[in-house]
């Protein structure tokens, strides 16, 4: 036998040999070829500017951590995420539990939940309240009949979906109780819709507390920062929840090794690197935990309730603010 | 080139992709021996564990049979393992070469959150943790996240029963800073959350505790963790973490196996480099 050839016939023999000592292996980095980027979709926070610029730290950690581009699509409002998801433009989103029961109406196991943030105190969610000026003759939610009420948008878990469920389990019909209601289109619209008169109450997410020791987190607070309002200008009337916390999922029909890897990633970002953790302004002491649809199971169904209900011939749905 | 080196140089070749391509985990067994596949009369939860992390990561994973935890420190600091489950005394001696990756959290417990010790910035005497042993210190409320868990961080750093003269339970942060402020206590003791919640003003530039300085920060001390070489790709730290922390989810039986150092085990939480770390 020539000496080249027995050079390849060893070197073929120890490379079969490394195969066969690991029948299971094949190569599951070839999913990067396969995605070339992340798509990422998050929605930009009308009442925090600095959101754009945190998105962009997080999307460099991202991609630091996958080797691959991250591309972020932020969109205006709660809709253009959840068409992003459910048509596959995107790869992966940040979205409310309501916006996730909206896509998992639309194409169910497609899209699954991968992490939600856990406090440092434990809790896993958030409250929606009903915000009147200080001056409102407004003290509970039964001073609200006949009056105006501004929601944030049909896709707004905690300024919308939520508490429409709440009023209901408590006797009040909230397509009827109201005097008129509307869409402000977001968070810090419906605070400066209430500033400026536009409506009696508004209904609005909170956090950073609970009903008994009081709030520290919520639109009001964010704008007060901005110095557009001042958040001692208003109170809270009505707390519901607490609602499962907004979610990062994944479409399910990405490649494995890229969902573990997100998951991973963003799972050990708040350990690794603290500081851009507060940047992007997830509240100190707090990580990620895995979630999957079963912790979204009230949101989904309330959502499939109201939509029940809307079809069902109650009142059409509120119009956009005058 | 003559045949003998010829198939050394072939053996090294395999020796290096079966590295590349496996895992290898330590089994505290109380002998040292090969990593091997795992047999086929294993208990079903380990099966099932090496089965999911086999088809998630698309390689084989190998145990390997070590005397105890030190051991298993030695041989991951060596190269032999990828992956451990060490205690504090095992990590110390290969700290330098391994990291914590993964912790436990038991059902109905908190996640391992950050600690603060807080003091006057006037109190240029305290300047560590140590110089507040027989001071007296407050707390910002009874619940776990505002003592129990504090106390225990305390504790691993040496602050345990008896450190402190005095200790006071206030109901809430504020209290409790008002406390510090007014001079009726030395030390403030909260988590993070509730610190970054006393000193975050109505405005971006409003700090509400400009007057006060952080002493100490950190976490409580793990008492087991899943460590692997600090020289482990990134991609594959993310990847085991990423399945892990889905696998109470996921994967049931894995789970329960896997995580079986820790009673009553919820869900794989990650962890800091050095939660294994001794003071």
């Amino acid at each position: 036998m020539r000496p080249w050839f027995t050079s390849l016939v060893l070197i073929c023999a120890a490379a079969l040999c490394g195969c066969g000592q690991h029948a299971v292996s094949r190569d599951s980095s070839d999913w990067r070829g396969k995605m070339k980027q992340i798509r990422f979709a998050v929605r930009g926070s009308e009442s925090d500017p600095a959101m754009a610029t945190r998105w962009k730290a997080y999307a460099a950690y991202l991609s630091k951590a996958s080797g691959l581009p991250v591309k972020l699509y932020e969109s205006s409002d709660y809709n253009g995420s959840i068409q992003a998801l459910s048509s596959g433009q995107v790869d992966m989103a940040q979205i409310a539990g309501g916006g996730y029961a909206n896509v998992d109406a639309q194409v169910g196991d497609k899209v699954a939940p991968m992490v939600t943030v856990r406090q440092a105190e434990g809790s896993m969610g958030y409250y929606s309240a009903l915000l009147v000026k200080q001056s409102s003759p407004v003290h509970k939610l039964a001073d609200m009949k006949g009056r105006t009420l501004g929601y944030v948008d049909f896709n707004s878990t905690s300024g919308y979906l939520y508490p429409r469920a709440k009023m209901r389990e408590q006797g009040i019909e909230p397509d009827t109780f109201f005097g008129k209601t509307s869409f402000a289109g977001g968070h810090t619209q419906a605070v400066m819709a209430l500033e400026n008169g536009q409506f009696d109450a508004t209904i609005i997410e909170v956090g950073g507390g609970d009903p008994e020791h009081g709030f520290t987190t919520g639109p009001q607070y964010t704008m007060g920062r901005r110095g557009l309002v001042d958040p001692k200008a208003f109170r809270i009337v009505w707390v519901v929840g607490p609602i499962p916390n907004a979610v990062m999922v994944t479409r399910t029909d990405r490649p494995q090794p890229f969902i573990d890897l997100a998951r991973g990633a963003m799972a050990a970002l708040p350990y690794d690197d603290p500081d851009l953790w507060r940047g992007i302004g997830q509240p100190d002491g707090s990580a990620f935990a895995a979630v999957d649809r079963s912790f979204y199971a009230e949101v989904i169904r309330l959502r499939a309730a109201d939509i029940a209900k809307r079809r069902g011939g109650a009142n059409s749905p509120p119009a956009k603010p005058s | 080139m003559r045949p003998w080196l010829l198939l050394a140089l072939a053996l090294s070749i395999a020796a290096t992709s079966a590295d590349a391509a496996s895992l290898r985990i330590a089994a505290i067994t109380g002998s040292n021996g090969p990593c091997h596949a795992l047999e086929a009369g294993a208990p079903a939860g380990e099966i099932a564990y090496f089965r999911h992390l086999e088809s998630r990561l698309g390689r084989a994973i190998l145990t390997c049979n070590v005397m105890d935890r030190a051991a298993a420190a030695q041989a991951l600091a060596l190269g032999r393992l990828d992956a451990a489950v060490l205690d504090p005394a095992a990590y110390a001696p290969v700290q330098a070469k391994a990291r914590a990756i993964l912790t436990v959290r038991p059902a109905g417990r908190l996640n391992r959150i950050p600690i603060v010790v807080v003091v006057k910035k006037t109190n240029v005497s305290a300047t560590n943790l140590a110089a507040l042993k027989g001071k007296s210190v407050v707390f910002g409320g009874s619940v776990d996240a505002a003592l129990a868990v504090p106390r225990q961080a305390l504790t691993d750093q040496g602050a345990g029963p008896g450190f402190f003269a005095r200790e006071a339970v206030s109901t809430d942060g504020d209290s409790a800073a008002a406390k510090l402020r007014s001079g009726a206590a030395d030390a403030l003791v909260l988590n993070a959350a509730a610190w970054q919640r006393l000193c975050q003003g109505l405005r971006t530039q409003d700090n509400r505790c400009e007057d006060l300085k952080v002493l100490w920060h950190g976490h409580t001390r793990a008492t087991l963790a899943l460590v692997v070489r600090r020289d482990i790709p990134d991609d594959l730290r993310f990847r085991l973490i990423g399945i892990h922390l889905a696998m109470h989810l996921e994967a049931k039986e894995a789970f329960a196996w896997a995580s079986s150092w820790i009673p009553q085990s919820a869900e794989f939480e990650p962890t800091e480099a050095d939660a294994l770390a001794t003071r």
